[in-house]
């Protein structure tokens, strides 16, 4: 029994693009020059695009999976680390609204995805192959398949949230979606910078309002500084905003968990 | 830069003004938080419906299996529809797969969740039908433990309470009547729970052995520890099947008829109903059996509970129904 390689095809190139989009926002918000924002969240998603499509189709793999394991564990360890931090000031509120936990649980299911497979494929005596896209081969299945189950519908839940912001009102503000990534980004490059320079220092809420607004031109000031600013500014705002981010992440979510079930 | 900044200035204050005072986000109130987890349930049947066995001729033969013992009228459409998912499977299940991925995405997606639910309705009674066989209830295999009335039908009911309308919202004791009324969502629940007693006493569901086979059977495919619970379980009810069906009929009656009690009492029927509820998931539908593959959705007990949380009484709607209308008016703003 297989998966149609053409839907592991299609997934491994939507993998592929949140993981070339994720890699667009780490340039445009240019870590590198001292920003404070979500680089963090960017590379997990760079990297987990990459491995997720390594998963799917075979020919796609990039590296080995002992390697994969090593990094989803820092990457799991990592958001560990961010998560406990805010849940010094939230509390049990960070399961739902924490900015950092679902990059957890999309780590730490990355990793359970590697290290189950890892298992299951060293007690076949044979190595981890793909989901079989392109390749013909045998699908995988999982050990501890509860734990999957969980994650999946974990990664379901963290979809629908995302969902109901983006479309709630106030979309955008608060510190889920988005830290204010805006260090980097000076003054005159655009939308996203000017948007932000209007609030007041250190609001966050604002400035991820602001780079949101701006980003799909629904503010008027968005509008006249996407004139203004040009084309490579709005992209550049677009790229930034945390709707991209919000995107990148359902994407991922729902990919995810159709991986995990294809492969109890 | 300085053209920018001028340009800007003042949009960028009237900016500031507007993101200072406009509505933040919120936490979803209780309905939305329900629709929400039905939601996360369709999500969890669409990504199922892309298992590879659901791409193969033996899901069209599972098809095919729900027409037997059902009347003619009902069971020739099955065997139709499962004659034609033979022949185009693969096209014809990731049409499935995707139109339950719409349903869940456009549930949790606020402008669309009127559209969502209202095809959620349309394409549960469908796969009611054709997918489910009406749920065996007209062929006499019905049974409250392994899934009856089917638990498509319970999405529907679902989509039909968590309705976002707040027409009731003043008198609503409880999150499920808030769109069709008290009166109208006690009748839904009496029929519903009173359905499944009934299913409880029919004559091959109270047969000595029934119950006994019923959840030994479930323990196939299994992970080690699940199967070992259902063989304990049905072990424990082997030749007990008249006295278990008695009791869980009664269990079931008495829930059926306790959003007609007081609030203390009406609560404990709540409890009573999750409980017996997660008690049918774990033991009679092994969580639908996802654990061992195969399964198109998490059978009737996981949407039992979530029906049953609808039906939680509240003080809050009776009590501050100015509160509850502005969040049904943001919720239909949004």
């Amino acid at each position: 029994m297989m998966t149609p390689s053409w839907i592991l095809d299609t997934l491994a190139g939507v993998m592929l693009l949140v993981a070339a989009i994720s890699a667009g926002r780490l340039m445009a918000a240019r870590p590198w020059a001292g920003s404070t924002g979500d680089a963090d969240i960017d590379i997990a998603h760079l990297l987990m695009g990459i491995a997720m499509a390594g998963m799917l189709v075979v020919s796609l793999t990039t590296l080995p999976n002992g390697l994969w394991d090593a990094i989803f564990a820092v990457l799991t360890s990592w958001f560990g680390w961010r998560v406990y931090r805010e849940s010094r000031g939230q509390g049990a509120r960070v399961l739902a609204d924490g900015h950092h936990m679902p990059h957890l649980v999309h780590s730490a299911a990355m990793l359970y995805m590697f290290v189950a497979l890892n298992a299951t494929a060293a007690g076949s005596g044979g190595g981890m192959s793909g989901m079989g896209g392109s390749s013909g081969m045998a699908m995988q299945t999982l050990s501890a398949p509860v734990v999957a189950f969980i994650f999946i519908l974990w990664l379901a839940a963290y979809v629908v949230l995302d969902l109901d912001r983006l479309s709630g009102p106030g979309h955008g503000r608060g510190s889920y979606f988005a830290r204010p990534a805006l260090a980097g980004v000076t003054a005159g490059t655009g939308a996203v910078s000017l948007a932000a320079s209007a609030m007041p220092a250190g609001t966050s809420a604002g400035a991820a309002a602001g780079q949101d607004q701006a980003a799909d031109g629904s503010h008027p000031a968005g509008r006249g500084l996407l004139a203004t600013g040009g084309r490579s500014a709005s992209a550049r705002a677009l790229l930034l905003s945390p709707r991209a981010a919000a995107g990148c992440r359902i994407t991922m979510g729902v990919t995810m968990a159709f991986m995990l079930v294809i492969m109890i | 830069m300085s053209d920018i900044a001028l340009a800007g200035g003042q949009d960028a204050k009237r900016f500031s003004a507007s993101v200072a005072t406009a509505d933040s986000w919120r936490p979803p109130d209780a309905r939305r938080v329900l629709q929400l987890s039905l939601a996360v349930i369709w999500l969890l049947d669409a990504v199922l419906q892309y298992q590879s066995f659901m791409f193969t001729k033996g899901f069209a033969q599972m098809l095919a299996g729900t027409a037997s013992g059902n009347p003619g009228v009902i069971a020739s459409p099955i065997n139709w529809d499962a004659n034609l998912v033979q022949h185009h499977a693969v096209l014809l299940n990731t049409i499935f797969a995707t139109i339950q991925l719409l349903l869940a995405l456009g549930i949790a997606w606020r402008p669309t969740v009127r559209v969502a639910l209202a095809a959620s309705i349309v394409w549960a009674l469908g796969v009611w039908w054709f997918g489910e066989g009406l749920g065996e209830v007209l062929n006499s295999a019905a049974s409250p433990v392994n899934g009856a009335p089917g638990a498509v039908i319970i999405y529907a009911l679902l989509a039909v309470l968590l309705w976002p309308s707040d027409r009731h919202v003043a008198t609503a004791p409880f999150a499920a009547a808030r769109a069709v009324g008290a009166s109208a969502a006690q009748a839904l629940w009496l029929v519903l729970w009173g359905s499944l007693a009934y299913f409880a006493l029919m004559p091959g569901n109270r047969a000595p052995q029934a119950l006994n086979s019923m959840i030994a059977g479930m323990a196939s495919g299994e992970p080690g520890w699940l199967a070992g619970l259902d063989n304990h379980a049905a072990s424990l009810l082997a030749h007990q099947g008249l006295a278990a069906s008695v009791v869980l009929a009664v269990a079931l009656a008495l829930i059926a008829v306790g959003v007609y009690l007081p609030r203390p009492a009406a609560r404990a029927a709540v409890v009573l109903a999750i409980v017996v509820a997660a008690v049918i998931w774990v033991f009679g539908e092994a969580f639908g059996t996802i654990l061992a593959g195969g399964a198109t959705d998490p059978n009737s007990g996981l949407l039992l509970i979530l029906l049953a949380v609808t039906y939680w009484p509240t003080r809050t709607l009776t009590t501050a129904p100015a509160a509850a209308r502005r969040a049904g008016a943001e919720e239909v703003r949004a």
